[in-house]
């Protein structure tokens, strides 16, 4: 019998535990939620913050008969010796495999004003519980922090009617994701939508509803809006004596330097990947799962697409953390519409995307994401994937009036009437009508038009000549 | 009843003019008497590198140039117009010839721009414009030993891959942090620089030369750059650009544009209805070209005109460009900046293997406005002819696996 112990509830452990269900394991699951709430989706709180969901719509499914899930239940030692984690109330439970799902915690700032009595001053709220999104009272919203969650918050926030301002550190709101050219358009929408954006800023007091900036500016906050990121929650895992380097460490089996310690989600870190958010805990939660139900599999990290959640905008960032070991060539493919506020930047490698932002192009960031996900080749013609136009072949006519040589004004109506009459090569084509005689750069266009003629079944030249030498050239004897 | 046309300058333009004059004529209305300050007819300019690092057959072809035997042309070689007299419609030529015109046309065309910079014209300093040029520096060139190009534009590039191959040390001084600044982009212009790093030509971006250096005897020694850095040269090349040849009208007071250039409208008349002027002096609306396809196309308009076809205008945004030296392929077409309201740009680059396409379309995707290409512009003849255009066909370049075949 392995009796299995999960430290955390968040969206890791709850798949977690349901995979291992799926997997056929029924011997004894014991869940235990620091939380007074059931599990929940973490990754639509703007939206409840802002009023737009209630917080029950957040809930996550119910979980697997059997588990035994405790809410409110806070473990404040693990004995390793014993194979035993404490809860703060004096319970115990033993495990022959430990889960740590601890999950991150918001980053505070160390700003003078934000902490307050040993907590956070009332006025200030990190966005990363259910808890915190109790509604905001009136007055203006600061958020402090432009990274995903922050611009979500700013958005949904301001849609339900608040002042809202972003004060974000970079050059540009979501930073680590996107490029400077998507950033860019994101920056330019939120000021559109009538967010306040404050960039390349930092904060150095927060008092009195005030939140006070670098350069000496302020910004009023009735909330403080704290969205700076969230770190690791390594506490209990360093107290137990394991290792712990910018988040719990462990190996492809997702193991602790201790074998009956797993670790996995947000508190994990495996190799340099730590972060990353829920595909990743999914992933880890799936294959700690098979593993501990006799599989084999092995974790490799997941190929992230991060998406901001908003109805108004389509922004993506694709990044796979080990692309296959290819000798393909390396290409990267850019779009850039600045009218319409339209971005694409792709790093290809052997055909498929390592590397890529999209913004304001939904269609192909359906279909490139699709691609991504299935580490499938992209189709040849890069363009019309980005501009949800079928695809283009390397070969067809130029339209008859389309110039082909610009020295001498030869069309290729010009050229084909040219052809007809007899000229087959491009010798003969250039004494004939001048193509080609200048300076030489079309010979290779005025090649393939010959080519492409000779390859055609025969027509009736008589009409054809007569209508093509209408628009052809001035030139044309 | 047969009219004179005086055409002042018989560069490649000025010869565009007369062929297209001859090919629309029916009978003989015009006779052409043509003053070239050369000693040689009309020669393809753009091929002056040709003639220092290519063989013997194009040396001779560029040399000398065929002219068909047309008794209605008079070609006067080496005999420049020294004045023009619009009142009495008539041009004097050197030597003291004078010569009366119905119609009058300047194709006077540019001269190179030297900067002003000390010792600019010192022994060892050349510009690169004129068959003449490239033989003086093919004559001082001596393998092994260090030259300076002025200017990393087209021709500081072709200038720059001919002394390399005349096998000197060449350094290319370019004062934007660019080569090729007017029709490349930052990508493009890496491609490029990258390519010519690697054929041994030495790149110096966003400087200037500020002074050139004399040895004994006054000879160039070297270049001190505006940072203050020295460097050792005996043979410096200006490419730095050109001015219109304006002063002949100037002082036949015709108006001159601001900055620079005959002034014409889009028919290239200037304000005289005797007189044109097409090419490299023109400025159509104030603005010069300096690249040959502008000019075939005015000196068509003019030919139309002359001919009693008037409908036809200059509209010429033609500004595309392909060069190809020491095996570097780039081409710029269009509205390669994507300056047009609402344009949308594609780009494809693939930098191992230093190759980099970009296409400019109109804000409905289709619409091909221009573009650039470097590394491989084979696509070039095939887009170039879609300017303006639903782009229907994916040149095999800008499609992925295709391009790899080479």
């Amino acid at each position: 019998m392995t009796r299995v112990v999960v430290v955390g509830a968040g969206p890791a452990a709850h798949r977690f535990v349901e995979c291992l269900h799926r997997r056929g394991h029924r011997d004894p699951v014991v869940m235990l939620g620091a939380e007074r709430r059931p599990p929940y989706n973490r990754m639509l709180l703007a939206s409840v913050l802002a009023g737009a969901l209630p917080a029950e719509a957040v809930t996550l499914p119910d979980l697997p008969a059997g588990v035994e899930a405790y809410r409110s239940a806070t473990v404040t030692s693990i004995d390793r010796a014993t194979r035993t984690v404490h809860l703060d109330d004096g319970r115990r439970f033993r495990y022959d495999a430990l889960v740590l799902a601890t999950g991150a915690r918001a980053v505070v700032p160390r700003v003078p004003g934000i902490r307050w009595r040993g907590g956070l001053s009332p006025q200030v709220r990190p966005l990363r519980t259910l808890d915190s999104c109790v509604a905001l009272g009136p007055g203006p919203v600061c958020v402090l922090g432009g990274g995903v969650l922050g611009v979500e918050a700013a958005l949904a926030l301001r849609r339900a009617g608040h002042r809202v301002t972003l004060v974000h550190r970079h050059p540009y709101p979501v930073n680590r994701h996107l490029d400077a050219a998507a950033g860019t358009l994101l920056a330019r929408h939120l000021a559109d939508r009538g967010v306040d954006v404050r960039l390349e800023r930092e904060a150095v007091r927060y008092d009195e509803g005030l939140l006070v900036l670098r350069d000496g500016e302020t910004v009023a906050a009735n909330t403080l809006l704290l969205c700076a990121g969230a770190r690791p929650r390594v506490e209990l895992a360093r107290a137990a004596g394991l290792a712990v380097a910018g988040g719990i460490v462990v190996d492809d089996r997702l193991r602790t330097d201790d074998p009956h310690v797993y670790a996995i989600g947000d508190c994990a870190r495996y190799g340099r990947e730590s972060g990353g958010g829920v595909a990743r805990a999914w992933a880890q939660a799936e294959t700690l799962a098979a593993l501990l139900t006799g599989g084999r599999r092995r974790y490799e990290p997941v190929p992230a697409v991060v998406r901001l959640r908003d109805p108004e905008l389509s922004v993506v960032a694709l990044d796979r953390p080990r692309p296959r070991a290819a000798d393909g060539r390396a290409e990267t493919v850019t779009f850039t519409d600045p009218a319409g506020r339209r971005h694409a930047a792709l790093e290809v490698l052997a055909g498929r995307i390592v590397r890529g932002v999209l913004y304001g192009l939904p269609q192909a960031t359906a279909a490139a994401t699709q691609l991504f996900d299935r580490d499938l080749p992209l189709p040849a013609d890069r363009l019309a994937l980005l501009l949800g136009t079928p695809p283009r072949t390397g070969t067809g006519d130029l339209p008859d009036d389309a110039v082909v040589c610009f020295c001498n004004t030869v069309t290729r109506a010009g050229i084909v009437a040219a052809w007809r009459r007899g000229c087959r090569d491009r010798a003969a084509l250039g004494e004939a009508t001048r193509a080609g005689t200048g300076c030489g750069t079309c010979v290779a266009e005025v090649d393939r038009i010959c080519e492409r003629l000779g390859a055609e079944p025969a027509r009736g030249p008589a009409t054809e000549t007569g209508r093509l030498l209408a628009v052809g050239s001035g030139v044309t004897p | 009843m047969t009219r004179t046309l005086v055409l002042i300058g018989h560069g490649m333009v000025g010869k565009r003019l007369i062929e297209a004059l001859r090919a629309g004529e029916h009978g003989n209305d015009w006779r052409v008497v043509a003053l070239a300050e050369e000693a040689r007819p009309a020669y393809d300019r753009t091929l002056l590198s040709s003639y220092l690092t290519g063989g013997d057959a194009e040396r001779s072809a560029l040399l000398t140039p065929s002219v068909p035997d047309d008794p209605a042309v008079r070609l006067m070689l080496g005999t420049p117009a020294v004045r023009v007299k619009p009142g009495r419609r008539v041009v004097h030529a050197a030597g003291g010839e004078r010569v009366g015109y119905d119609a009058l046309v300047f194709a006077t065309g540019a001269r190179p721009f030297v900067p002003p910079v000390p010792g600019h014209d010192r022994p060892g300093c050349f510009a690169y414009r004129t068959l003449d040029d490239a033989e003086r520096v093919r004559r001082a060139a001596r393998p092994g030993r260090p030259a300076v190009v002025v200017g990393g534009g087209v021709l500081g590039l072709e200038a720059a891959a001919a002394l390399r191959a005349l096998g000197m040390r060449v350094h290319l001084v370019e004062r934007s942090d660019r080569l090729m600044a007017a029709q490349l982009d930052a990508a493009a212009a890496r491609v490029l620089a990258a390519f010519v790093a690697g054929l041994g030509v030495r790149v110096h971006h966003a400087t200037t030369v500020a002074s050139v250096d004399g040895g004994p005897g006054g000879a160039v020694r070297g270049v001190t750059f505006a940072g203050g850095a020295t460097l050792p040269a005996g043979l410096i090349v200006f490419a730095a650009g050109v001015r219109p040849r304006d002063e002949l009208a100037t002082a036949a007071g015709l108006t001159v544009a601001p900055r620079g250039g005959i002034a014409v409208d889009d028919r290239c008349r200037t304000a005289d209805p005797h007189i044109w002027a097409i090419g490299d002096c023109a400025a159509v609306h104030g603005r010069c070209y300096g690249l040959v396809n502008p000019g075939y196309r005015m000196a068509e308009v003019v030919a139309a005109q002359l001919l009693g076809r008037g409908g036809k205008t200059f509209t010429g945004s033609d500004a595309s460009v392909r060069l190809k030296v020491m095996g570097a392929d780039v081409a710029s077409f269009g509205d390669a900046h994507a300056r047009t309201p609402g344009a949308v740009e594609f780009a494809q680059l693939d930098r191992a293997a230093g190759r980099y396409a970009k296409l400019v379309l109109a804000a409905d995707g289709r619409t091909l406005l221009g573009g650039i290409l470097a590394g491989d512009a084979r696509a070039y003849p095939t887009l170039r002819a879609m300017l303006g255009r639903e782009l229907t066909i994916m040149p095999p370049g800008l499609l992925a696996g295709a391009a790899s075949g080479r």
